[in-house]
């Protein structure tokens, strides 16, 4: 029997058994562009159309009340004067740059790490995630009530933090919101590099042992640039959420002290929803979708991420 | 939870809201009363835990009436922003809640609300029920748009009495002087001398309405808000400031109050565990106090109006703070002497009778017979009578501006407090306005 099958299956054409089965084959069929419907679909609804309405929007000014009214320019040329526009970019930027100096180093370490074979792996990697299950909003009320100056750490380690005005000042409150980012994101970035050292070959570690290398000078030589197209697809997701880091400013800063802490983001929330402004608030969020683009775009450039060379070149 | 849906989400969510706002306002504007429910009145309200007296009159309405009131709660912090979204389009309400003045001003600007000046014609009571200071912050150009709805909040110097007691204090100030001598004995007996919660801001904004009020009197504010900024940059508005500097430079609020809010229990708590002598603040601290407290709120809990200020133009009974919320009526309403006939029941007797029981403030005449009732009827008639015999209540600034300018305001006052600007920077944002 089983002879029989498999020896009639190749069979050239003309036999009734073959004829379905080849028109079986065509029906299911090579990609076509109804396969792409359903995402192309999703796609447009909840990304392109609405980008075009707020850079319709954008060119408006518009209170919620009554239609949108076309101003031209208007909003824009706002914007360009706009002193806080322009410090909540630098911030946006500041704030980035010090997420991705501190977030980076750290998860790497505790990635590589947790992808070893420890005894007390298991459990302490398991602690080590519990921010990641908890919303950003919780985590930010939780460490606004924590660094309280008066009933909170601060009040209690006042050697340390002196009357504990930590969120009254510019670098206070800065360096506030990077810990709690800090705290927050690790988890997640160290899961990506968890995944990306277990995927490192042993033989080159074998290889490396035999050559004499110790712990330190394999983590450099081999570990490292092993981890690159991680760290560059990590960096990037840094940099997005960075962008558009929004509930923690609103929650534990509210963009003070002042308009110290006033990202980008949160700019464009508090014109939008606060201020009514909704031209205004669309033109931030135009201004943040590109900026956005042009950083994935030259981080991916730069590194060399475009060509897709594998890490595995060789092996 | 990952960085790029958040991040795609926080994008695609802000677009599609504002997509959802473009639709909105694309089909709003034309609603005309045909469109709307058929027998039924939408009342949006704050949501909060003053629902259950909303939902009491209600019930009480709906029981004679073949036009069924039905009410919608929106969430608290969302208030603002889900109203100023529906209330042009089809699904506005009927009745609404809200702080009147500024909060009410671009819906009158907008023709979107019905002003209530023939509903009083026919029944004086509708205005006349409710002390004049109150009512008038729903008055809109001269014509009337909302009637007072829950309890009245003005803002008033609390103090702990005992720390007082042990700075050498007797009584709590009654001029600016004797305020400026307790902030020197209680930084002397080691306490901050007052709790501020700065990093809400609005707590910060309490101490500009009052010092402004008492030293220009209330017609500076009104005169800016109505369009003629330059008096921000009069003498009296420079002497006010030059007071809030005096009495910040002497340390009164301590280095600290930018890193505390009121609304996480940060600066009651100072006032409460005996580490602050005073904190001004809204009525609702005792409530505050009560529930985080007990035994403070009713051993120590100390309150007064706020200071006057020397040869400053403003009466010293004048109060600041929310006058009262208020109920308004949309204009495309389908039943607009229904609507009309369930404001009345703002000056019952048991709609008083309710509120007091919840612990808030109704500003009816007749509130005063019921008093006896209230948790506490010592403070509720001090405050009562504060009310009833102010000769003008100044509707809290950021409310009584409209929405867009909360945000200007409360960043001005901040850094005034934190020296981030001086007296030339806190002019030009309120000019700004």
């Amino acid at each position: 029997m089983t002879t029989l099958a498999t020896r009639r299956r190749p069979a050239p054409g003309g036999s009734t058994v073959s004829r379905p089965a080849r028109s079986g084959a065509s029906s299911v069929g090579r990609p076509g562009f109804a396969w792409a419907l359903p995402a192309t679909i999703f796609f447009a609804l909840f990304a392109l159309v609405p980008l075009v309405a707020v850079a319709v929007l954008s060119f408006t000014s518009w209170s919620g009340l009554g239609d949108p009214e076309f101003v031209g320019l208007d909003n824009w040329k706002t914007l360009i004067a706009d002193p806080v526009m322009l410090k909540s970019l630098w911030l946006s930027l500041l704030f980035i740059a010090l997420g991705v100096v501190t977030q980076t180093p750290l998860s790497i370490l505790l990635g590589v790490w947790a992808a070893g074979n420890q005894r007390n792996r298991a459990v302490l990697s398991a602690i080590y995630f519990i921010p990641l299950l908890l919303s950003s909003a919780a985590i930010s009320v939780l460490w606004r009530a924590l660094l309280d100056p008066n009933f909170g750490i601060p009040g209690q380690l006042s050697w340390l933090f002196g009357d504990g005005n930590l969120l009254g000042t510019q670098t206070g409150a800065i360096g506030v919101l990077i810990f709690v980012g800090m705290w927050q994101f690790t988890p997640f970035h160290t899961l990506i590099y968890q995944g990306a050292a277990k995927g490192i070959p042993h033989v080159l570690y074998q290889a490396a042992a035999i050559d004499g290398a110790g712990m330190v000078r394999q983590f450099f030589s081999i570990t490292l640039p092993q981890l690159r197209n991680t760290a560059i697809t990590s960096i990037i997701l840094m940099v997005v959420g960075g962008l558009t880091t929004f509930e923690t400013v609103l929650i534990l800063t509210n963009g003070g002290p002042g308009t110290d802490t006033t990202i980008t983001a949160f700019y464009m929330y508090q014109q939008a929803f606060r201020s009514f402004d909704f031209g205004v608030g669309s033109a931030i969020a135009l201004v943040l979708v590109i900026v956005a683009t042009a950083i994935s775009l030259v981080v991916v450039k730069v590194s060399g991420y475009d060509k897709m060379n594998s890490s595995l070149e060789g092996l | 939870m990952n960085n790029r849906t958040w991040m795609s989400r926080s994008i695609a969510g802000t677009a599609v809201m504002m997509l959802g706002l473009t639709l909105a306002g694309c089909g709003g504007g034309g609603g005309d009363a045909s469109s709307r429910p058929e027998n039924e009145l939408h009342l949006a309200v704050y949501g909060d835990a003053s629902n259950k007296v909303e939902q009491a009159m209600v019930d009480k309405f709906n029981k004679t009436s073949d036009v069924k009131v039905v009410l919608d709660t929106i969430p608290g912090a969302d208030y603002q922003t889900k109203l100023q979204t529906i209330i042009d389009t089809d699904s506005a309400p009927d009745i609404f809640f809200n702080w009147g003045g500024g909060s009410i001003a671009n819906f009158v600007k907008a023709d979107l609300l019905l002003p209530l000046d023939d509903f009083i014609e026919e029944d004086p009571q509708l205005k006349d029920a409710f002390l004049p200071s109150v009512f008038d912050t729903a008055v809109v150009d001269d014509k009337s748009y909302g009637v007072p709805m829950r309890g009245t909040q003005p803002v008033m110097l609390f103090n702990n009495s005992e720390v007082l007691k042990q700075a050498g204090i007797d009584a709590p100030p009654a001029t600016w002087d004797e305020l400026l001598e307790d902030v020197k004995k209680l930084k002397a007996a080691g306490v901050t001398p007052i709790a501020l919660g700065g990093a809400d801001q609005w707590p910060t904004q309490m101490w500009f309405q009052y010092v402004f009020d008492r030293v220009a009197g209330e017609d500076l504010f009104q005169t800016a808000l109505e369009g003629d900024t330059s008096v921000w940059d009069s003498d009296e508005s420079r002497e006010a400031l030059g007071k809030l500097r005096e009495l910040i430079d002497a340390g009164a609020f301590g280095t600290n109050f930018d890193s505390v809010k009121f609304t996480d229990g940060g600066s009651p708590t100072l006032l409460s565990s005996g580490r602050a002598g005073f904190e001004l603040m809204g009525s609702w601290a005792y409530a505050t106090h009560l529930d985080a407290n007990p035994e403070f709120a009713k051993n120590a809990l100390g309150y007064s109006e706020f200071p006057a200020i020397e040869g400053g133009e403003g009466d010293p009974h004048n109060l600041a703070g929310n006058t009262n919320n208020f109920y308004s009526i949309t204009k495309d309403t389908r039943y607009p002497e229904e609507a009309a006939e369930f404001l009345k029941l703002m000056y019952s007797d048991e709609f008083v009778q309710d509120q007091i029981a919840i612990g808030n403030l109704p500003t009816t005449t007749n509130t005063e017979e019921f008093l006896d009732e209230a948790a506490n009827p010592e403070y509720a008639k001090y405050q009562f009578n504060l009310v009833k015999d102010a000769p003008h209540f100044q509707l809290s600034w950021d409310q009584a501006y409209p929405p867009e300018a909360t945000v200007t305001i409360h960043t001005a006052v901040a850094q005034f407090f934190s020296g981030q600007i001086d007296e030339d920077g806190f002019i030009k944002a309120m000019q700004s306005l």
